[in-house]
Parts: structure tokens; sequence; C-alpha cells
């Protein structure tokens, strides 16, 4: 096995390990006492937990896990930027529907394997797309009556 | 041309939102935030109650109930006091003396100031259980038991600064022991099962929930927390027929409001609609059948009862 | 016989006619991500209120029980569990489907579904006074025992590594702690606005489980579509009943295990699938299959939560007492109609309660065979293109969270936490335990504050959580359980290498 997947094993557990020692920091210093109870016993757990673990990651005895290789991280990343920037801002700030839309027809030109030079495979992503606007508003608006944010479009 | 520059600004003002929307309101459906689960008292009798309102002669237009639960019911008024658009559209469902109780406590981001209230619908009393084979027939029973064990006698409710609370901390002032109120996460359900199942040796609940228990025969009514017996349960008594002094500041009013800095005009509209759907027949008649208790009360007689409950409230926690 | 003499009712042309209403929206409901059978029954409600108490009933009682089968659709084909009952079924059923196998995963599972859901509602119909008395007898000490129980037996599940399970469990405990405190109100850990009503279960489940199936798809890039194709195999419905019935070891524990489970008021609908799931693996010969597109463990798992459905109408019917939060939904609509449930419903209303029973009966075989419909439309799906796969969940993903209640914090916090479990997912840490700790972190907590407040009062906080035989059977099961998974995985270091690990994981994934 090559180091990259152990280096990211210590970084991982690591955090793990960060988040448990501020959630026991938190949990025996805040008050009231009583509503902390709980939290206390758990964060203990958590902690000795998340310690060995971290432990057995820089002694290198991590078993389970194969962590990510390069080829899967340029593979991801465009399509995580872009589902991330429809979640946490254009949904919101250009409407559910053509937000959803749009984040759809991305990721399909990005992810989809037929040619980006071809007129017709742009006609049926084109095709899909508007589909998918069609049944999400047919679910969601006319069937189960939410009302999503609109802003900007709809 | 000048009069289409008025036409224009006209349609502009409509466009922002202001005066000329108020006419039309509501122009789409409206949202009911109910700060407890589906199927818990409140979310019940707020979706009975606003079924007609997409009538002609009542609204016009659908009202959806959106269940906001979690933590007494702090959960869903934080929201609506800090996140809810102010526009007519997001309306509350608020309980008495629940949310006051809370803000008086602390640690929450709303007060009675922070809402205008519509109209109320029910009033539901708070009343004292036992399981059906418990060796108390009256509240003197309950009382003597805990002053020869103080602090022993475990009684259930549904949560901390709830009207179950209040009416807890009421009969121990009224009777001077000390009791172990055990509150319980899953409401009036929950803290009912406990005196059936006899993990706690009575509970306050509320009287819609034990009047369908005695019914199944599971408990025993010993006293109504309340200034008159209740029409559901008329051969028990109150608490202060039997001789504590212990007023109506526990009963759990439940009605509609809107958060504060929603449009006078809107505010008005629902004053003068909601009370008359409340009143629709069918609306009574369900219910009745649910075993819910009615209580309509008007945005001016509720914004009277809020204050006075603040008063109450305030005097009452003041010893914590 | 009394129980024979309405059974004529369900079969009215206009009561049949709500039954198929019921059923088919039930399945429609319930396949759709973010909307748990408790909503979807909340939503029937107010078409209730123009029908008889009868006919109101049938439309709720088919469509109970069709949401908690339907929500087995999206777990199978898109990974994301409808409801919590629906967890375990992804665990097999979802990597069946990716091995082309999606038609008859469905299939196995409805059959199976059918089978326990029919025998849960002959217990409910039969022996409901009896088994109202043994649903009473978990108070808050055993409740908190069992919440426990379902985390660390979940945790354990995870055969590649007990510590990450448990660790995990821990993360979701915690997770679950945030927001306000559910019985003194205080606020913890709230560190963004989004979670300051704390983190709602649905829409927690479909970012865990969705998410990281989409980030996975991302991960395979740009193939060509030839390769991608995964291979369809039609299955004739036949060999599904002949499957189910030679499985009937996975079948029996799975019915026996939820009917079981769903007695107990508060925890049982949540954690039916995944008990009998583990139940199962452990008293399987072939448990190593577990967990790679074994059809033992869609058939235990679906077995039990609809066997769950009818039990955990028992403490409602016979007490009063609604034992889950669908079951309250269910309440109200008994209400509206004037009809109180209690331990004389059968003899006050006679006709309201049968009618109730058998429509759910009717109910589970009608679903079973719209169900194997769907399941022949179902094949399709698995020739939707990666790329189409993926946007759709992601879409689905943020309407179902947001739909949950109107709230945007819902949808950041759905996606923060997809995100996340991609990562841990890679590094050896589980979805299952960590939602498990969501779910019963809360039961948890409640119960033990109470069981303490109650010692407090009236004997010591020793007597009151380790004695009485309850309480020390649970114990045992959870140390048993603990104990029991790191003597595996102990025993299994010796003889399996890092290298055959890896390859194991590798084909799972």
């Amino acid at each position: 096995m090559t180091s990259l997947p152990r280096t990211q094993h210590v970084i991982a557990s690591g955090l793990v390990a960060a988040v448990g020692i501020w959630v026991a920091y938190l949990s025996f210093t805040q008050e009231p006492a009583d509503a902390f109870l709980f939290p206390r016993m758990i964060s203990s757990v958590f902690v000795v937990l998340a310690l060995f673990t971290f432990g057995k990651a820089v002694l290198g005895h991590t078993k389970v896990g194969n962590g990510l290789d390069r080829q899967s991280m340029a593979n991801i990343a465009p399509g995580l930027i872009v589902a991330l920037i429809f979640v946490f801002w254009a949904a919101k700030s250009l409407g559910f529907y053509t937000a959803s839309t749009i984040a759809f027809f991305v990721l399909l030109s990005l992810y989809d394997p037929a040619p980006h030079g071809a007129a017709s495979s742009w006609i049926k992503r084109i095709a899909i797309s508007a589909g998918f606007l069609v049944v999400m508003y047919g679910l969601f608006a006319k069937l189960l009556n939410v009302f999503t944010p609109r802003e900007i479009f709809f | 041309m000048k009069k289409l520059l008025v036409a224009a600004s006209i349609a502009m003002m409509g466009l922002t939102g202001t005066a000329a929307a108020d006419e039309n309101y509501p122009e789409r459906p409206i949202m009911l935030m109910v700060s407890y689960g589906a199927g818990g008292a409140t979310d019940f009798q707020a979706r009975i109650v606003t079924m007609t309102a997409g009538n002609e002669d009542a609204l016009g237009m659908p009202i959806a109930i959106i269940n906001k639960p979690g933590a007494g019911g702090r959960v869903g008024w934080n929201w609506f006091a800090t996140q809810a658009d102010a526009d007519g559209y997001t309306l509350g469902a608020y309980n008495i003396p629940h949310f006051i109780a809370q803000s008086i406590e602390g640690g929450v981001e709303y007060g009675a100031d922070s809402f205008e209230p519509i109209a109320n619908w029910g009033a539901d009393p708070a009343v004292f259980v036992v399981a059906a084979d418990s060796e108390f027939n009256s509240m003197a029973d309950v009382v003597d038991y805990a002053k020869e064990n103080p602090g022993r006698l475990t009684f259930s409710g549904a949560g901390l600064f709830v009207g179950h609370h209040i009416a807890a901390l009421q009969l121990e002032k009224a009777a001077g022991v000390k009791l172990a109120y055990i509150p319980n996460n899953q409401g009036g359900a929950g803290a009912m099962k406990a005196v059936i199942a006899g993990e706690v040796l009575g509970g306050v609940n509320n009287l819609s929930d034990a009047f369908r228990a005695r019914e199944a025969g599971n408990v025993k009514i010993l006293g109504v927390f309340d200034l008159e017996r209740n029409d559901f349960l008329p051969d028990v008594p109150t608490l202060r027929e039997q001789g504590f002094d212990i007023d109506n500041a526990s009963v759990n009013f439940r009605g509609v409001m809107v958060p504060k800095g929603t449009p006078q005009p809107v505010i008005d509209k629902l004053a003068e609609v909601l009370p008359t759907m409340f009143e629709n027949g069918r609306v009574q008649g369900r219910m009745k059948a649910g075993g819910s208790p009615m209580h309509i009360m008007t945005r001016a007689e509720v914004i009277e009862m809020w204050k006075a409950r603040e008063v109450t409230l305030k005097e009452l926690l003041a010893g914590l | 016989m009394e129980f024979l003499l309405y059974f004529g009712d369900v079969f009215t042309p206009f009561n049949f006619g709500l039954l198929l209403i019921g059923t088919i929206g039930g399945l429609i409901l319930g396949a759709t991500p973010g909307l748990s059978p408790t909503m979807a029954v909340a939503l029937l409600i107010p078409f209730t209120f123009r029908l008889e108490p009868a006919q109101g009933l049938i439309l709720l009682g088919a469509a109970y029980t069709s949401t908690v089968a339907g929500g087995a659709v999206s777990a199978i084909l898109l990974k994301i569990p409808g409801a919590p009952a629906n967890i375990a079924t992804t665990l097999d059923g979802h990597t069946m489907a990716q091995q082309g196998h999606g038609a008859r995963a469905l299939q196995l599972s409805f059959l199976a579904s059918a089978v326990g859901g029919v025998f849960g509602v002959l217990l409910l119909i039969f022996l409901t006074p009896v088994l109202a008395q043994w649903a009473l007898a978990f108070g808050p000490s055993h409740l908190f025992w069992l919440a426990i129980l379902g985390v660390t037996v979940i945790g354990s599940l995870d055969s590649s590594s007990v510590v990450k399970g448990l660790l995990s469990g821990c993360i979701g405990l915690w997770l679950a702690t945030i927001g306000f405190d559910d019985i003194l109100g205080a606020q913890r850990f709230i560190f963004h606005s989004s979670v300051s009503g704390g983190i709602n279960v649905i829409p927690a489940l479909i970012g865990l489980f969705a998410i990281p199936q989409v980030i996975t798809m991302f991960a395979k890039g740009r193939r060509r579509l030839n390769a991608e194709v995964l291979a369809v195999e039609r299955h004739p419905i036949h060999k599904a009943f002949r499957e189910v019935f030679r499985r009937s070891r996975a079948l029996s524990i799975g019915t026996l295990t939820g009917s079981i489970i769903g007695l107990i008021p508060g925890v049982g609908g949540q954690i039916a699938g995944l008990v009998a799931y583990d139940q199962a693996r452990k008293m399987s010969p072939e448990r190593d299959k577990f967990g790679t597109g074994h059809s033992e463990g869609v058939i235990a798992a679906e077995s039990a939560n609809n066997a769950m459905v009818g039990p955990s109408l028992v403490p409602l019917l016979t007490l009063s007492i609604p034992g889950s939060p669908t079951a309250a939904v269910l309440l109200g609509g008994l209400l509206i109609h004037g009809i109180f449930p209690g331990s004389d419903l059968f003899d006050t209303n006679p006709d309201v309660a049968w009618t109730f029973s058998h429509s759910m009966l009717g109910g589970q075989i009608q679903m079973c065979i719209f169900g194997l419909y769907v399941a022949g439309l179902a094949a399709k799906v698995a020739q939707v293109p990666i790329a189409v796969m993926g946007a759709v969940v992601l879409g689905l993903a943020v309407f179902g969270s947001y739909s949950v209640q109107n709230s945007m914090g819902d949808v950041y916090v759905m996606a923060a936490l997809g995100t996340g479990m991609y990562f841990l997912e890679r590094f050896g840490f589980s979805a299952a335990p960590l939602v498990l700790g969501l779910i019963l972190g809360p039961i948890a907590e409640a119960n033990f504050i109470q069981g303490s407040m109650i010692a407090n009062a009236t004997s010591s906080m020793g007597a009151y959580f380790l004695t009485g035989t309850l309480n020390i059977v649970l114990i045992a099961i959870v140390v048993l359980s603990i104990g029991y998974s790191v003597w595996m995985e102990l025993r299994h270091r010796r003889f399996i290498t890092k290298d055959d690990a890896a390859r194991k994981k590798e084909a799972l994934s």
C-alpha cells in the first residue's frame, strides 16, 4: 500500500478525534450541568474510541477503508462543486425549480458520456432536463402542495 | 400619457407589495406552523379548525399545517419569532401558558410581544389522574401521601414550563408539600402511558386525553385545574372545590397568531374571519366528537388574556 | 365467527375503491424521499373528513401498510431509505440492484413484506389484549437500555471494524443532542443557525444515505455508456415466490422479530428492520454473504418492518396510547370520527374496529400485487445512465428534505451531513449506526433523565437502572453483542490478510 491512504487516514481520524475533544470540552464546561449530563456520558466514550482510532491510524494499523485515489478526487471535484453551489446558494436565490433544472443540466453535461460535439446529444440532455423539471413540479408543487422558495425565477 | 404614468405607478406599487396586495389577501395558500408533532392534541385540533379555510365565505384559500416539534414547543416558536415571514402567509398556533412561561424562564428568543394574537379556538384544562387500580380516590389522599413521604410522590406531565408543570407548581404551593414532578418528552400521551403502566404514582394530563383514558377504563380522574367543572366531566370536582386555592392559570389555551410586523390590514382581516371559521357547525361537530373542549375568543379578548397570564406566571415562577 | 362477519364490508365497491386509492397512494408517497409514513398518513387525514368512520379508516389503514413497504422501492433502487424502517433494506437490496437484480430484490421485498404484514395484523386481531400488558412492561430504564442496545447492535453490525461502528454510533448520539434539550429546554452545541432547532431525522436520513451515493456516482467519472450499463435480468415472479419460501429461516426470523419489537412503544418501529437483519445474519450459515447483495438480508429486513405495523397499533387500540408517531396520527383519524380507542373498542364499535383491521389485511395483499407490478417496471430504472441517476437523486434529496418542514436549514444540514458522510465512508465509518444514534439518542436521553428523576425520588440510581430481570437481560445483550463482534473480528484477523479485506471492501462499493 502506498503512503497516501495512510496519511489520509491520519487526517480523517484526527479530524474525528478533534470533534470528539471539542464536544467533550463543551459538555464538561457548559451550564446548566443537568442538561449536559447525557452529552458528558456520550462524549467520554466518543473521545476514547476516537483517540484509539487515531492511534491506530498513526501507527499504520488501520485495516478498513481505502481512502481516495487521485483519479476519484479529480472526478468528484467538478460535480461536488456544482452540487454545493446549487444547494447552498442557487436553490434559495434563483428559486428551487430553476436552480435544480440548471444543476441537473450541468451535471448531465459533465458526467453523461455522450459526445459533447454532437448536436443530438445536447438536444437529448435538454429534453431530459425539461422532463425532470416537469416531474418535480408535478410531484412537489401539485401533488404535495409544497411551497418552495421562488425568489428570482420560480 | 399622464394617465398611463399614474396607472404604471399604481402597478409598480402593486408589484412592490404594499397596500394593493393587502386588499387581495390571501392570494395563495396559507401555512400554519404547529410547534408540536403530527398527531398531538394541538396538531389534531389545528387541522380541524382550519379545514374550512378554503370556503368562499372564509378565507377562500386553504391553510396547510407545518409541524416544527421539539423541546416543548421552543423549536417552533423560536423559528416563528425569528425566521417566519411577517406577510400574513405564515400563521402560528400558540399554546398558553407554555410559550409565556418559557419566555419568563429564559433561553428563548421570543416573548409575548414577539407575536400578534388573532383568535383563540380551544381551552383544555389540566386534570390529575391516577391509575385505575390506585389507592388514591381524592386529591386529599394524594396530598396526605405526599405529606408522609416528602418528595417521593412521583407524578408525570408533558414537560417543563408547560401547562402541566404550572399546575404541578400550583398544587405544591397550595397544598404546601414537596412533590416529584417527572416531565415526559413525548407529551401528554407519554405522560399518560407512565401513569397507566405504573411507572409513576399519578400524573397531570390534558382533560381530553384523560377523558378518553377513563372511558377505556385505565385511569381515575381526581380533580380539574380550572375555575369550574367541565362539561365533559361533570362528576369530577375542581381543585378549588377540594380545598386547594388554584385558579385557571394552567388551562391550555390554543389559538392562532402571526409574527410581529405583519401588516395591520392582514391582521384585521384574519381577526375578523377566523372566529367565524371556528364557529362553523362542521368544525364544532368534529371537535366535540374528538373530545376537545372549544373556547372561542376574539383578538381583543386574547390580548387581555395574554397580559393577565404573564402577570400570574411571573409571580408563580419567581420562586423557582 | 365475528372475525369473518365484517369481511364483506371491505369488498363493497366503494370501500374496495378506497382500499385501492389508499394502497396506490401509499406506495407512491412511501417511495417519495422525504415523506415518512407519519407524514403520508397525516396528509391523507383531511380526505377522510367527508367519509364514514369505517371508510376513513380503510383509507388510512391501507396507506399506513403500503407506505412502509413503498419505502423499500427508493431504498433498493436509489439507496434512499424512505423511513428509518427501511435502512436495513438498503444494505443488501441496493447492492442487489447494482448487480442487476433490482427487479428480484423488489419482488422479494414485497413478498416478504406481505408475509410479515399479514402475520402482524393477525397478531393484532387475535392477541391484542394479551400483548397490551407486555407492551406496558417497558419503563424508562428498559427503554434506555433498549435504545443503547439498538445503537451497539448496529454499531457492531458493520463487521469490518467494531470500533469504527461504535464511533459512528457516538457521532450520531452527539448529533442528536444538538439543539434544545428535550426536557430542560437548554440550548446545546448550536454552532450555526441551521441547527438551532436540532437536526431533523428525515433530512439527515436522506443526506446520510443519498448524498454519498451521488458522490460515488461522480467518482466513476465520465465513462463510455456501454461500460456502465448494468446487466438487467428479468425475473419471473414464480421464482421469487419459491425463493422467499426457500429462505424460510430469514423470513420467520424477520416476521417474529418484527412482531415482537413492534409492540414496544417509542422504539420498536425504528429498529425492527435492523435488529431482524442482524439476527438473520448471526443465525445464517452464509453470514459472510450479507452485505454483498444476499437475498436473506432483504427478506429479513422487509418482513420485519411490515410485521411491526400490526403490533405497533396494539397499545393504541387497547390502551389508547399511541406507541409510534404514525399511531398518534391514526389516533387523530379515529378521534375526528368520534371513536375513542380503548380495551372495549372491539365491543362498542365492532364495525369500525374489524373493518379497520381487515382493511389492513386487504391492504397488505394489494400492496404485494401492485408492488410486484412496480418491480417489473423497476428493471428499467436500473438502465438509467448513472449521470442522470446522480442528478435525479440530488434533486429529490433537496426537494424531499425541504418539504419536511419547509425549511432551508434542513436542506443545508442534509447536504453537509451527506458530504461529510461520503468522506467518512471512504475511511471505514458507516452510515447506519450514525443514523441509529441520531434516532435513538433522544429516546435514550429522555428515558435516562426520567428514570434518574424517578430513581432519586424513590430508590437509588443503581437499583433502578441495574436491577430487575428485564434490565439485566437487556444489559447482557448489549455486552454480548459487542463481545461477540470483537471476538469475530479478532478471529477473522488471523487468517484474513489486509489485501483480502481490501478486496472484499472493493467488491462491496
